[in-house]
């Protein structure tokens, strides 16, 4: 059917741009805003307290100090790359700490013991993520069981299998060639670490993806209601399953630089924690735990004030534990933030 | 007055008939609708419209009869057939995704792209053009619609249907969530929909509205449809007249209802945005009818009264005292008792035994020391309801999912019974439930009325209001405007609620 | 939150008996039977632990004798996980996606509030109960005032607590246990203990389980399956809507779901401080936590996940089952092995039984 055109479109008819909206300005605005509200107050926050305990501690804003907080966040936002979209299509994942125990256990045994090349060691962490991902995805999209339940199992299973490749000893020896990676001079170009660098790279493709490609807005639909997106002829389960693939790829890759940030010897508890500090990441960065609703900058940022929490505590001298306490408060305060708005919504008739 | 200019024939149902399992939906139903035209499509609740839609979008399918479109016989077997045909449809509840803006609403699973990514001044262009086509104005197309008015998202659901090149357009009960004004624009649309060609069907209760935007209106009465009608030289009474059909009041016993002061009563009661000025007054004993359609506020009112929404303006008095609840807990303390609409939703417990439905609202009744549950009581007072409201179970241990229609909803109504309510407020008593059980329970109601319980039954189905109320009001744009008695006649009520009066007001 | 298809629990099998046709043959009716009656299935399974692990210790392959007086005294790890299992029931029954994990670290947490009074301020025992106990609701209520009040989805919300609650549990004492002599005295709450009268033929029970988890199982499910609580829980959990309709205090139910639960999670602090002799500041979070267990093993019990459904008698099969499996592996193998294969059986059993129980749901309208 073609509309008669008659008369052209008139005037541009949008609304006088609204000065809290940040956006490329030209003519009618066609694209949603870059950044988001809570993102800059994120930023802001990050900033804020940068600037707090550079005060506090001279030492903070060195090259010294900020440089091994980028290589630590480098592996948190990675992964909460992949759990950015996994929440956003209204899942989780909470074996991506039991996962990398896995990824990294035979990355370094590769490295080690059987003398593999370094990319070719790197290929095969992500697979190996990436079949662990899969198995996830297949359980929770074909077994119409709740995520956390399917997850919290093959937490446990994974971690099983990671122990018995571990056998009961540490993995010894990790080659210097993973310090590219790493914490040494051979693992940083301007001062940036690779790791990040690589990581932010990433986390740019996959903003990109979701931002600007049909599949990527896909996954916003599917966690808003997943069954008209279904009769809206997504297929739904393929992209669930495709969050978590992505996720245990991405997970495969940070298990490299979880390793390369550490010593030469590798034990058992890599991992463990790492989904926390990861969903923590994801839901302080905007994304709505209920789905429909987030992004990867936001993820970025909220791994990078996590992180920051935690340096500064160090740096503070205070208690090392005590920067769980405050990110388990940022968490809520940003799960309250999300409710209120879900609220103000809804209040618009 | 519509313009009634219709174009080509765009859709014919012939001899169209469903039954789901004994029950026949649709006996007979012919229908044709003309490019370019506005074809509306009345009944009562129950009368087949509903099923009639759902074969057109594919949701169900028809047992017998055949379908053409654009003059080709074509088989409707799914939904995607429907779409594919350029069939959409747009119910009351917009379907879109709330955190998505209106341009990848209107485009989702055909995006409209650049290579790999999405074109979105493209997608805009073209929903600029679309909007301008309804003659809307453009919103932030980057907005999520979420944040849009209901009215809005109305307009982006039609947008939707019309980007997905729609050429038959159903409209089900579009007006009744929108106020006055949106409804004008509304049928700006409309109209701007009929000259680009599209065929539209547009189902409402509203019969006064049908006058300003349709150009036919096609009848459905029991599972047929009883003829097509051009709207002019039609009055609402008339239409009224067709839906009901010849059918006489039933005799019922003549009812005394004592001479007392009222019991409950509603002063002016009004819930902003919802209804205003509502007048009522029930006497102890006496069944006063409530009755409205879709988006008339008439289950608002049952609500406030209930305590799910307090009032924002006028009184509530009980017994003559002024009450104001303020949540179903208040109001139960308060004597009052109300039978929900939505017997699945707000009603049962469904994997619970009989005797868990009937006792919870009432624990602190039915046990020690507020604490300690009775088991015995409990099951003294369920089996007497079970008995006295002749519910069908072995025992009150079995499962309510496990009964049928009628009787769950009789036990959800025992629930209201446990403490003798002093106001009993029966929303939809009978929905969904068969015509025996039906009776029952519309006898048990005359049996509360006479023990001397206040009763107010609101409700769309109109013969059951005709049958069991004493004094019926109408309810019709939030306030009543009302009031018949027993020899009221279907077809008056009705043409009241639908609007009878109006019927000059055109576009 | 919901997955691609949750299985929804308000909307039940059709009203009328659909699965009419014609009388099932007597095969498929023990399976329904065995599928619906999770305590039957669970009796089953527990059979078949013990006889598999009888048949292998006779074939030589355990590093010890499964034999009563072991399997009695492996009960002394049933103790916690039953009651921290029954906190999860209550929590998770009350629906609308309620879970806690942060109950792990709540008995971290009142453990060293446990210690402190007890072993540092020489508080009575008596009264240091009282106080990890109470100590332990308030955790509890600070779940509860979020998701029961405020509306917050509970995963994410007893995620943070956990964060938060872990944190101060290794700030409050610098990371050091306490194991004062008066709290190593505490290890004679836990021991093994000849019953009275009839002791000499069966093997000695450890203390815990009369003192601790008889009295729990005890009041929590005269609570459920007697109190008008109990009935209001069931309520909220199996239908949100219709429970406020019928005049249910629904938010001030579901917040006591989570009190209850914190209580629960401080006497267990007071029995682990017991058990291991000292109140260790990572109690509850050591590992995986206890939170992932106690979550399988109400599971395993019946436990619908998304809420309504759930049986006291269910759970606490589903701990000793759990707990004679774990014990029967430890044997199996050798050294480290023993407790990987156990996460290698917990994980198992999880995936299966919330595979199982959506199937139950979806087929026959839940597990009784």
């Amino acid at each position: 059917m073609t509309p008669p055109s008659t008369q052209p479109s008139t005037q541009p008819s949008t609304p006088p741009s609204k000065p809290s909206r940040l956006g490329r300005a030209r003519g009618p605005r066609v694209l949603a805003p870059l950044v988001s509200g809570q993102e800059i107050v994120l930023l802001a926050v990050i900033g804020g307290l940068w600037l707090v305990l550079g005060l506090a501690t001279p030492a903070f804003l060195t090259a010294g100090s900020l440089r091994p907080l980028l290589i630590e966040v480098a592996p948190i936002a990675l992964i909460g790359v992949g759990m950015t979209l996994v929440i956003v299509a209204a899942g989780i994942d909470v074996s991506v700490g039991s996962q990398m125990m896995v990824c990294g256990v035979i990355t370094a045994r590769l490295l080690v013991e059987a003398h593999v090349a370094l990319p070719l060691a790197v290929l095969v962490s992500v697979l190996v993520g990436a079949a662990l991902g899969a198995v996830n995805g297949v359980l929770i999209a074909w077994g119409r069981v709740h995520a956390i339940i399917i997850t919290f199992g093959t937490l446990n299973l994974f971690q099983f299998v990671g122990r018995q490749i571990f056998g009961s000893q540490t993995v010894n020896g990790i080659p210097a060639t993973l310090d590219v990676f790493g914490r040494g001079e051979a693992g940083q170009v301007a001062g940036l670490p690779y790791s990040f660098l690589l990581t932010a790279l990433i986390a740019g493709a996959v903003w990109w993806y979701l931002r600007q490609t049909p599949g990527g807005r896909h996954f916003y639909a599917i966690g808003g209601d997943a069954l008209a997106a279904e009769l809206a002829g997504i297929r739904v389960r393929r992209r669930v399953l495709l969050t978590y693939v992505v996720t245990g790829a991405l997970v495969g890759l940070s298990a490299v630089f979880t390793i390369a940030k550490g010593t030469t010897t590798l034990d058992q508890s890599i991992g463990a924690g790492q989904e926390l500090a990861v969903i923590a990441a994801v839901i302080i960065g905007g994304t709505s735990i209920m789905g429909g609703r987030g992004s990867v900058l936001g993820t970025v940022l909220g791994a990078l004030l996590v992180q920051t929490v935690s340096s500064g505590v160090t740096q503070l001298g205070w208690p090392s534990n005590l920067s769980d306490l405050f990110v388990g408060v940022f968490v809520i305060i940003a799960v309250g933030t999300d409710l209120l708005r879900q609220r103000a919504r809804r209040a618009v008739r | 007055m519509a313009d009634g200019s219709g174009g080509a024939q765009r859709l014919a149902m012939t001899g169209i008939a469903k039954r789901y399992g004994a029950v026949r939906a649709i006996r007979h139903a012919d229908i044709e609708v003309a490019a370019g035209s506005v074809h509306a499509l009345v009944g009562e609740n129950g009368a087949g419209k509903s099923t009639l839609i759902k074969i057109l979008s594919g949701a169900v399918t028809a047992d017998s009869g055949a379908i053409a479109f654009d003059g080709e016989p074509v088989q409707i077997t799914g939904t995607t057939d429907a779409i594919g045909l350029g069939i959409a449809t747009v119910y009351q509840e917009p379907a879109l995704f709330a955190e998505l803006s209106v341009s990848e609403n209107i485009f989702l699973g055909r995006e409209l792209r650049n290579g790999p990514t999405i074109d979105w001044a493209a997608q805009h262009a073209k929903v600029v053009e679309l909007l301008d086509l309804l003659g809307v104005p453009v919103r932030d197309a980057t907005a999520p619609v979420g944040s849009l008015s209901i009215a809005e998202q109305q307009q982006v659901s039609i947008a939707k249907a019309l980007a997905g090149e729609a050429k038959l357009l159903i409209l089900d009960e579009p007006s009744a969530i929108l106020t006055d004004s949106e409804i004008d624009v509304l049928f700006g649309v409309i109209r701007r929909l009929k000259e680009a060609g599209v065929a539209i069907i547009y189902i409402s209760h509203r019969l006064d509205e049908l006058f300003r935007i349709a150009d036919e209106v096609t009848v459905m009465r029991d599972g047929a449809t009883v003829g097509t009608f051009p709207m002019a030289g039609l009055s609402v009474r008339e239409i009224a007249e067709l839906m009901v059909g010849g059918i006489l009041n039933e005799e019922r016993p003549a009812r005394t209802v004592p001479d007392a002061p009222p019991r409950l009563e509603l002063r002016s009661l009004g819930l902003a945005g919802r209804f205003h000025d509502v007048d009522l007054a029930v006497r102890p004993g006496e069944i006063v009818g409530l009755y409205g359609l879709v988006g008339s506020g008439v289950a608002e009112i049952a609500h406030t009264v209930y305590g799910i929404e307090p009032a924002t303006s006028g009184e509530i008095r009980v017994g003559g005292t002024a009450v104001r609840p303020t949540s179903p807990r208040h109001a139960q303390r308060l004597g009052i008792a109300l039978l929900p609409a939505d017997r699945k939703r707000q009603g049962m417990f469904a994997f619970q035994p009989i005797s868990f439905n009937i006792s919870i609202g009432h624990l602190g009744l039915l046990s020690r020391f507020a604490v300690w549950v009775d088991r015995a009581r409990e099951r003294r007072v369920a089996t007497e309801l079970i008995e006295r409201l002749a519910v069908r179970t072995p025992s009150e241990r079995q499962p309510i999912g496990a009964l049928s229609g009628g009787n769950s909803q009789k036990v959800v109504l025992a629930r209201q019974l446990v403490r003798r309510p002093d106001v009993l407020v029966l929303a939809e008593p009978t929905q969904g439930v068969d015509v025996g059980a039906k009776e029952e329970i519309h006898r048990i109601i005359d049996g509360l009325a006479a023990e001397g319980t206040a009763v107010l039954v609101v409700t769309s189905d109109l013969p059951e209001a005709l049958r069991i109320a004493d004094r019926l009001l109408v309810v019709r744009g939030g306030t009543t405007i009302a009031e018949f008695g027993r020899d009221a006649s279907q077809v008056d009520v009705l043409a009241a609620a639908a609007g009878a009066g109006d019927e000059a007001v055109s576009a | 939150m919901t997955s691609t298809a949750a299985a929804t629990k308000n909307d039940p099998s059709p009203e009328a008996p659909e699965n009419g046709a014609a009388e099932p043959g007597s095969l498929r009716r023990a399976l329904r039977a065995v599928l619906t009656r999770r305590e039957l299935l669970l009796v089953i399974l527990l059979v078949v632990v013990l006889v598999w692990m009888t048949a292998l210790g006779y074939g030589g392959y355990l590093t010890g004798p499964y034999d009563p007086d072991y399997l009695a005294g492996a009960l002394v790890d049933a103790v916690p996980l039953a009651m921290l299992a029954l906190a999860e029931l209550l929590v998770i029954v009350s629906g609308r996606g309620g879970i806690d994990l942060s109950i792990g670290s709540i008995v971290s947490l009142t453990g060293m509030v446990f210690g402190i009074a007890y072993g540092t301020w020489g508080w009575p025992l008596p009264l240091a109960i009282l106080l990890a106990v109470l100590v332990g609701g308030l955790l509890g209520a600070v779940n509860g005032v979020l998701v029961a009040w405020l509306g917050f989805p509970a995963l994410i919300t007893t995620l943070a607590t956990y964060y938060a609650y872990r944190s101060l549990a290794l700030v409050i004492n610098a990371q050091k246990p306490i194991s004062t002599p008066d709290i190593q005295a505490l290890y004679s709450l836990t021991g093994a203990v000849e019953i009275p009268v009839i002791g000499r033929d069966i093997p000695n029970v450890p203390l815990g389980v009369f003192t601790f988890l008889v009295p729990t199982v005890v009041v929590v499910w005269l609570l459920l399956a007697r109190t008008t609580y109990g009935r209001r829980l069931f309520a909220i959990g199996t239908n949100d809507v219709a429970a406020t309709w019928s005049g249910v205090p629904v938010a001030r139910t579901r917040l006591l779901a989570y009190v209850a639960a914190g209580v629960l999670a401080g006497v267990v602090a007071v029995y682990v401080t017991g058990q291991f002799a000292s109140a260790r500041p990572d109690a509850g979070t050591s590992g995986n936590g206890l939170a992932l267990p106690a979550i399988t093993i109400a599971v395993l019990g019946g436990v619908a996940i998304t809420g309504g459904i759930g049986r006291v008698s269910g759970v606490l099969l589903a701990a000793v089952l759990i707990t004679w499996l774990d014990a029967g592996i430890l044997l199996l193998f050798e050294g480290n092995d023993g407790s990987q294969f156990q996460l290698l059986a917990l994980g198992a059993v999880l995936v299966f039984c919330a595979l199982l129980n959506a199937y139950t749901i979806r087929r026959y309208g839940g597990t009784r």
